[in-house]
C-alpha cells in the first residue's frame, strides 16, 4: 500500500489563527463544503485546554512527512510531534470482502486525547483493530503512518513494540497462562527491543506490584490465568494494567467503559490520566459521555459508515446525548 | 425403564480440518466383557443383537445372565469364569478354536525356554506359575492383532511383529552403563528384572513390603495370610486381557509386589524405575522384549502413592517394553498412580494397567507419555463396590514419527461411583499420531453414577492425525454422565492477543502449547517430578 504522495490540506481555512489549537481531521480533497462546515465549527468552538494534560503552548513544529502543500502550515499552538496519521484508509473483512472502512482520515499528535463516537456498526472497533493489525481485516487502500513508520509493513507485534497499544473490547481468555507470566513476557519483549536487560520473575513482581495497587487490584490476581473466569470489569482493569506495565505512545482504548461500574470507571480513568504525558496520546472509542467527563478529550470524532464525518470538542458529546446521532448528522 | 446409549463412532480428524465419522450401520452389540466392537467382530457371546441404524440410538443392552454385584475379592470362589461362559476368550480378537497363530506360538516357546521352569519358589503354590499357566492357555488361541481388529484399528503393531523378537537376557547386562544412582525410595527394574543392588528400600513403614515375591515375608502363623498367599489368590483374575497381557504373563521372570497393610499410610512415594539396557541398533531388526510385572495390594484404609517411570537410557535403541501393573485397592483405600513414559523414540512400549477398586476406594492416575515409537497404554478399571472415586488425567505428546495410544475401560457395576477422565494429546509432527479410545461402562446396578470424560487434542502440523473415540455405554437409568471431545489447532484469537502485546508469534505458540499440557502436568502429586517433567516437555517442544 503506497503512502499517499501529497499531504492534503490541513483544513486550510483562513479562520485558523495562532491562538487556536486546531483540530487535525483530514477533509477529503473534494469536499469543500465539508471544509466550510469545519471552518464554521472552528470559528464557533471555544478554546478548551484539557486540565489534565500538560501542554506547552508554543508554536507548532513542522510535521515529519514530506511533500507538504505550501498552503498548509501546521497551525501554531501544537507543539507535539505527529504520532499517527491515517489517510483515506479503506478496509474490508478478509473473509467476506465486505467493506467496513471507507476512507478514514485521522491525525493524532503527541499529548492529545481523541475520542471516537458513533453508531453501532459504523466501524469504530474495526478501525482500531485495523490499526493494530488484526488478521480478520484487510487494508485495501489508504495509509497509516505511526511515528514515521508505515504500519502496513509491520507485523502486529512490531506495531506493539513501536508503541501502539490497544485495549480490546472483549479480551480473550487464555487458560493455562498466568497473568504474571504473560505480563513478564510482554514486558521483556519491550526491554529486549530497547536493548535493556530483561527482568526475572522476582524483579518483575517488584515492578508490577505498585501498579496493581494503583488500579486497586489484589496481588493474587497475578496467579490467575489471563482473563480466565474474569468478570467484564476485571478484564478491562487487566487491559489497563497491561497498559501501565508495558507503556505506550498511543493507547487505543476500545470501549473501556463498557461493563464498569462507576467506581471502577473512576479508577480506570485515574490510571489512564496518570499515564498521559506530553509525549503520548490516547484514542478512546466510546458510546457515552460519562467516560469523557473523566478523561477529557481534545477532540471528538463522530464516525459513520466507515468514515469520520465530524470532528469537534466536548460540545459534540453533549449534542449527541441530547439528540442522538441524527442531530449531529443534520448539523 | 431402562434407557441407555452406546456411542460407537470413531471421529477421525486430520489437521486439514476434515472429520470423518464412521457409524457402523448395523450396530452389533455383543454381551461380553468389554465388548462393543463394530463391524466384523463375530464374538462368541450369548446373544448378538442387530439394530437398525439410529443416530444417537438408545440400544437395549440385555444381559443374558445379569451379573450380580461382585462379592469381596478375598473369596476366590466367585471367579467370573464360572458364570456360564466359554473358556477365556480375548474380547479383542476373533476366537476361532483350534486356530493358533504360529508367530505367537513361536514367541511363546521362546519366552518359556528363556525362563527357569518351574519358577523358583519356596512355597507350595506359586503365583507366578499360576500366571504362566493361564497365559499359555490363552496364547494358544490368540492371534497377533491386525488393523482389522477393532482395538488395534489405528495402532500399527507390525513393526514389532516383523522384528526379530527375543527375550532380554537374565541377569540384565550392562548395568553400569546406565549410571543409575538409587536416590528415591523404590525399586529399580532393568529389562524386566528387579535389581536389588540399585534399589533403595530404606524408609518403609512397618508392615509395608516392596520387592520381589520370592523374598516376601511369610507369616508366622497359619491363620494369618501371608503376602504370597494373598497375592496368589488375586493374581491372574483378568478376563479382558489381550495378546500382550498374555505375553507378559508367560514371559515375566519375577513378580514385584508392593503390599500395604490395612490402615497403613505410606507418606513417601514409592518409585518404580524401569530401564531398558538391552536394545538393538536401528536397522538391525532385533527387538529384545522385557516383561516387568508388578502387583500392588493396598488393603483396607491403606494409602500409598506409586510413581512408575520408564526411562530411556542413552541412545535411541530399539527394544520392546511390555509391562503389566495389577492393582487391588481395598475398601476405603487410596492409591495414587503417576506414570511417566519417556522411552527411546525407536522403542515399542505396550503397557497394561489393571485396577480393581473395592467400595469407597480412590484411584488417581496421572500419565505423561512422551517417548516410544509406538506407545500404548491399556487401562482397565473394575469397580467392585459402591462409592468409588476414579480420576484419570493423561497427556500424550508426539513430537516425531510416534504413535501414542490410550485405550481405557472403566467398568462400573455399583452405585454412586464418581469418575473424571481428562485426556490431552499434542501432535507436533506431520507423521505423528495419537489414538484414544475411552470407554465408560455404566452397568445396570451402577445407579447415581457421576461420570465425566473429556478429551482435547492439539494438532500442530499439517497431516498430524488424531483418532478419538469417546465411548459411554450406559444401562442404568439414574446417572449423570458426560463426555466431550475437541480437536483443534491453537486459537487464533489467543495468538493475536499475544501479538498485540508485543510477543512474537513463535513465543506465543510455545507458551500456548505448553499451557495446553500444563493442565495435566499440574495434577502430578509430587512437586519434584512435576518440575522434572515440565523441564523435559519444554525441551521437547522447543528443541533449540
Amino acid at each position: 500500500m503506497a503512502v499517499s504522495a501529497s499531504l492534503h490540506s490541513h483544513g486550510a481555512s483562513p479562520l485558523l489563527s495562532s491562538s487556536f489549537p486546531s483540530s487535525r481531521p483530514k477533509p477529503s480533497p473534494s469536499s469543500t463544503t465539508y471544509l466550510y462546515v469545519l471552518s464554521k465549527l472552528r470559528a464557533v468552538r471555544p478554546l478548551r485546554l484539557c486540565p489534565s494534560l500538560r501542554f506547552s503552548s508554543t508554536a507548532v513544529k513542522a510535521t515529519t512527512l514530506s511533500a507538504i502543500d505550501p498552503s498548509t502550515t501546521s497551525p501554531p499552538g501544537k507543539d507535539g510531534k505527529l504520532l499517527l496519521e491515517v489517510k483515506d484508509l479503506t478496509a474490508v473483512i478478509a473473509e467476506t470482502k465486505q467493506e467496513i472502512l471507507k476512507g478514514v482520515n485521522l491525525t493524532v499528535y503527541e499529548g492529545e486525547v481523541h475520542a471516537i463516537m458513533g453508531k453501532n456498526g459504523s466501524g469504530k472497533s474495526t478501525f482500531s483493530k485495523v490499526l493494530v493489525g488484526h488478521p480478520d481485516y484487510e487494508v485495501t487502500g489508504g495509509s497509516m503512518v505511526f511515528k514515521g513508520e508505515n504500519l502496513l509493513d509491520m507485523e502486529p507485534e512490531e506495531r506493539s513494540l513501536a508503541g501502539l497499544f490497544m485495549s480490546f473490547q472483549t479480551p480473550v481468555e487464555i487458560p493455562g497462562v498466568s497473568n504474571a507470566d504473560f505480563l513478564n513476557m510482554a514486558y521483556n519483549a519491550r526491554r529486549r527491543k530497547l536493548n535493556q536487560p530483561e527482568l526475572g520473575p522476582l524483579e518483575f513482581y517488584a515492578y508490577v506490584c505498585p501498579k496493581l495497587n494503583d488500579l486497586k487490584m489484589s496481588v493474587d490476581f497475578l496467579n490467575r490465568n489471563v482473563n480466565e473466569g474474569f468478570s467484564g470489569g476485571e478484564r478491562k482493569r487487566n487491559e489497563i494494567l497491561q497498559l501501565a506495565v508495558i507503556g505506550a505512545d498511543l493507547a487505543i482504548l476500545d470501549e473501556i467503559d463498557s461493563g464498569l461500574d462507576i467506581d471502577a470507571l473512576q479508577d480506570v480513568a485515574r490510571a489512564v490520566n496518570g499515564l498521559l504525558t506530553a509525549k503520548n496520546s490516547v484514542l478512546m472509542i466510546t458510546h457515552y459521555q460519562r467516560l469523557l467527563e473523566f478523561i477529557k478529550p481534545t477532540y471528538i470524532h463522530v464516525m459513520e459508515n466507515g468514515k469520520i464525518v465530524k470532528t469537534g470538542d466536548i460540545s459534540i458529546a453533549k449534542a449527541l446525548e441530547k439528540g442522538g446521532y441524527k442531530a449531529i448528522a443534520e448539523r | 425403564m431402562i434407557s441407555c446409549a452406546a456411542h460407537c463412532c470413531w471421529a477421525r480428524s486430520t489437521a486439514l480440518g476434515r472429520v470423518h465419522q464412521w457409524d457402523s450401520d448395523k450396530l452389533k452389540v455383543s454381551i461380553e466383557d468389554g465388548g462393543g466392537g463394530s463391524s466384523g467382530a463375530e464374538t462368541v457371546a450369548h446373544k448378538v443383537h442387530t439394530f437398525p441404524p439410529l443416530s444417537m440410538a438408545a440400544l437395549a443392552f440385555i444381559h443374558h445372565n445379569p451379573i450380580p454385584p461382585r462379592p469381596s475379592l478375598l473369596s476366590p470362589k466367585f471367579k467370573r469364569k464360572h458364570i456360564s461362559r466359554i473358556p477365556p476368550i480375548q474380547s479383542s480378537l476373533t476366537p476361532q478354536f483350534g486356530f493358533s497363530d504360529p508367530l505367537v506360538l513361536q514367541l511363546a516357546e521362546t519366552l518359556e525356554d528363556s525362563l527357569p521352569s518351574p519358577p523358583p519358589s519356596s512355597l507350595q503354590f506359586s503365583p507366578l506359575q499360576k500366571i504362566r499357566d493361564t497365559s499359555s492357555e490363552t496364547l494358544l488361541s490368540t492371534h497377533w492383532p491386525s488393523l482389522k481388529d477393532e482395538p488395534f484399528r489405528f495402532t500399527d503393531t507390525s513393526f514389532i511383529k516383523n522384528s526379530d523378537i527375543y527375550p532380554t537376557s537374565q541377569p540384565p547386562q550392562s548395568l553400569d552403563s546406565l549410571k543409575i544412582i538409587p536416590s528415591e525410595l523404590g525399586l529399580t527394574i532393568v529389562d524386566g528384572h528387579i535389581v536389588d543392588s540399585l534399589s533403595n528400600l530404606g524408609s518403609l513403614p512397618d508392615g509395608v513390603y516392596v520387592g520381589s515375591l520370592l523374598n516376601a515375608p511369610l507369616s508366622e502363623s497359619d491363620s494369618d495370610k501371608s503376602i504370597p498367599k494373598k497375592v496368589n489368590e488375586l493374581v491372574g483374575e483378568f478376563d479382558w486381557g489381550d495378546l500382550f497381557w498374555s505375553i507378559n504373563g508367560l514371559g515375566t521372570p519375577d513378580l514385584a509386589v508392593i503390599y500395604v497393610p490395612a490402615g497403613c499410610r505410606v507418606e513417601e512415594p514409592i518409585h518404580l524405575r524401569y530401564y531398558s539396557a538391552e536394545g538393538g541398533n536401528e536397522g538391525s531388526g532385533k527387538l529384545p522384549v522385557s516383561n516387568p510385572r508388578v502387583f500392588v495390594l493396598v488393603e483396607e484404609g491403606g494409602e500409598v502413592s506409586v510413581v512408575e517411570e520408564f526411562c530411556s537410557g542413552d541412545g535411541d535403541k530399539c527394544y520392546w517394553a511390555n509391562p503389566v501393573l495389577e492393582v487391588v485397592i481395598g475398601e476405603g483405600a487410596r492409591f495414587r498412580h503417576s506414570y511417566v513414559q519417556s522411552q527411546s523414540t525407536r522403542a515399542a512400549h505396550i503397557k497394561w494397567t489393571s485396577v480393581r477398586q473395592e467400595s469407597a476406594s480412590s484411584y488417581q492416575l496421572v500419565e505423561i507419555s512422551t517417548g516410544g515409537r509406538l506407545s500404548r497404554h491399556n487401562l482397565h478399571i473394575q469397580q467392585l463396590g459402591p462409592e468409588t472415586e476414579t480420576e484419570i488425567s493423561t497427556l500424550h505428546l508426539s513430537v516425531s514419527k510416534q504413535t501414542q495410544d490410550l485405550h481405557s475401560i472403566l467398568v462400573l457395576d455399583h452405585p454412586r461411583g464418581y469418575s473424571r477422565q481428562l485426556h490431552k494429546c499434542i501432535v507436533a509432527h506431520s507423521e505423528g499420531q495419537a489414538v484414544f479410545d475411552g470407554t465408560v461402562q455404566v452397568n445396570r446396578y451402577a445407579q447415581q453414577t457421576d461420570a465425566g470424560q473429556l478429551t482435547r487434542s492439539l494438532l500442530l502440523e499439517p497431516r498430524a492425525t488424531v483418532n478419538v473415540k469417546p465411548n459411554l455405554q450406559i444401562i442404568a437409568d439414574d446417572v449423570k454422565c458426560s463426555h466431550g471431545a475437541a480437536i483443534s489447532d491453537l486459537e487464533e484469537s489467543q495468538l493475536f492477543y499475544f501479538q498485540a502485546r508485543g510477543i512474537d508469534l513463535e513465543t506465543a505458540r510455545k507458551a500456548l502449547v505448553f499451557s495446553f499440557g500444563a493442565e495435566v502436568i499440574a495434577q502430578l502429586p509430587h512437586p519434584s517430578i512435576r518440575k522434572k517433567i515440565e523441564t523435559q516437555i519444554k525441551g521437547m517442544l522447543d528443541p533449540r
